[in-house]
């Protein structure tokens, strides 16, 4: 469960991001974050992952007040949260396996376990017959699922991602749609910044609409709502 | 930690200093000539220190007499210091030299000291030579336990000017070898801080992952404690080569009457494992200052 009370975000250079959000994500929901460019959609995620702290407000994941989390647990805070980027953020120099594997050996985890949870995420999302890829012998779309893949790897409780499709054509947009309502389905909650108006008013999920750093829309089954 | 994870982090460390290995070369030159400098430092300062304990050894012993003591109990006390075994000879400097010898020394302020000769303050000293140097200290603690024996002392002059002499060096070697330190931790950091940069991408996938500080940081100070170690290799083989070549010409152990070096063990381990430590310590506090400004963790 992610939620927000109050939450204000300034910048260190006076930009006012979000002013004032209140909003409650239950586990296994799947939400989409809209709004025009600008308006404090990416400040909302990177604040779910703490990369960046409120000026005021509060945060709780699961729980827990993230604002209190010690600078040195937050690294275990971001283990139940699994992120995606518009430009993938793959390693050039590692296989789609390696890149994959690379999540969980950051956290430690053994090495049995690595090789038979890495082919377990990339047979999820499609991938693995190109295990040993690198990132520039893979299509946007593929690489796109190896970013998922990588942020499955550790069973997260939470998928955040920030314009996943913005880089892709329709039909790879789609197919990163169907394995995030895939993942959405075996209970990990979702949560997706986007500009897609056509995803969106097609898939009808619950709809988070924010101008100008404040909550205006919250529907479910809900619309995109602008005209871009 | 895992074992596993050290080795991970020590292949990582690795890697870094191949890929930077004009900017590793020149931190591991830094911190050798840091070293060297130590090293040499280190070999006189072990010697000096034995030196002067030997000198301590070899030296008179100085008794000062109570003022209350008649010729007569004089003569007896040194008649009792002669026939003892260990005892290669005894003078008497009645306090009346005492004076005259301070005056000497004192010079100019000499008229401090007028005045003094119908009331001399000074006791009157034996001076007591053991037959085996070796022995002075024991002797001395025997002597003292004597009756009109107001106090010992002995080697104190000669052992504390060598002494004063080895701490006036170690000042100077200190604060340059300090500046010298801080040239090669800044060296250090520099390196450390291409490779910060070489790897920011792989940094920031793992603080997106979860991966904890320590598990980022831990390939960053072992890369800085190798700088340190690598540095650390030439200098040790060159100091102790070099010193061994010095007892070949010059002989350890033999008993000139004050110069006498001591042998290559322990030395060489003593002065192995400090210059070690001391390159490692530079090395990870170069790390520490790269971490600490880059890596913001
Ligand atoms: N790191 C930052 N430092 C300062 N200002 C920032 C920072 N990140 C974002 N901003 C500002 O905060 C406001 C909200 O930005 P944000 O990136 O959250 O918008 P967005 O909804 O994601 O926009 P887009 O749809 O274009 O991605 C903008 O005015 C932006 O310029
Ligand atoms: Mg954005």
């Amino acid at each position: 469960m992610i939620e927000m009370h109050d939450v204000y975000k300034v910048y260190g250079n006076g930009v006012k991001a979000l002013n004032g959000v209140d909003m409650k994500i239950d586990q296994g929901e799947f939400v989409y974050v809209v709004g025009p460019s600008g308006s404090g959609k990416s400040t909302f995620i990177r604040l779910m992952y703490r990369e960046e702290k409120p000026t005021h407000g509060v945060i709780l994941i699961n729980g827990v007040n993230v604002k209190r989390v010690r600078d040195w647990k937050i690294p275990y805070l971001r283990r139940n949260i699994g992120v995606v980027f518009q430009d993938y953020k793959l390693l050039p120099n590692m296989t789609a396996y390696e890149n994959v594997a690379f999540a969980m050996e950051a956290v430690e985890a053994p090495k049995r376990k690595i090789r038979r949870r890495v082919q377990e995420v990339l047979e999820l999302v499609g991938l693995h017959d190109r295990m040993s890829a690198l990132p520039s012998q893979l299509s946007g779309g593929e690489q796109q699922r190896v970013s998922i893949a990588r942020a499955m790897v550790n069973n997260p409780s939470f998928v955040i991602a920030d314009e996943p499709t913005g880089n892709l054509d329709p039909e790879n947009s789609w197919d990163i749609m169907y394995l995030l309502e895939e993942i959405n389905a075996q209970g990990t909650t979702v949560v997706m910044a986007t500009h897609n108006r056509e995803i969106v008013n097609t898939m009808r999920k619950r709809v988070i609409a924010i101008e100008q750093g404040v909550v205006v829309r919250d529907e479910h089954q809900g619309e995109y709502g602008y005209e871009d | 930690m895992k074992i596993e994870t050290m080795f991970r982090h020590t292949r990582e460390a690795f890697k870094s200093l191949k890929r930077n290995t004009w900017m590793t070369f020149a931190a591991v030159s830094a911190v050798a000539v840091t070293l060297l400098i130590f090293g040499i430092f280190l070999v006189f300062a072990f010697n000096i220190s034995y030196m002067a304990s030997e000198l301590d050894k070899q030296v008179a012993i100085r008794i000062s007499l109570s003022q209350t003591a008649t010729n007569d109990d004089i003569d007896q006390l040194r008649e009792k210091i002669e026939n003892d075994s260990a005892v290669k000879s005894v003078d008497f400097i009645p306090k009346e030299d005492g004076l005259k010898r301070m005056k000497e020394q004192w010079g100019e302020d000499e008229k401090f000291l007028k005045g003094l000769e119908n009331d001399n303050p000074l006791p009157d000293i034996l001076e007591v030579q053991a037959k085996n140097p070796q022995q002075t200290e024991s002797l001395a603690n025997k002597l003292s336990k004597y009756n009109f024996v107001e106090h010992v002392d002995f080697g104190q002059g000669v052992t504390d000017r060598l002494l004063d002499l080895s701490g006036w060096v170690r000042n100077v070697v200190l604060i340059f070898g300090l500046g010298l330190a801080v040239l090669a931790a800044f060296l250090i950091s520099n390196t450390i801080k291409l490779t910060i940069f070489a790897r920011r991408r792989e940094i920031e996938i793992m603080r997106l992952v979860g991966a904890s500080n320590w598990f980022i940081r831990w390939p960053f100070f072992i890369e800085g404690g190798m700088i340190g170690v690598l540095g650390a290799i030439v200098p040790v083989t060159v100091v102790l080569l070099g010193y061994n070549a010095v007892i070949g010409i010059l002989g350890a152990g033999e008993a000139y009457s004050f110069f006498k070096l001591l042998g290559m063990w322990p030395l060489s381990l003593y002065v192995a494992g400090i210059t070690i430590i001391l390159g490692v310590f530079i090395g990870v506090w170069g790390s520490l200052i790269s971490i600490r400004k880059f890596l913001r963790i």
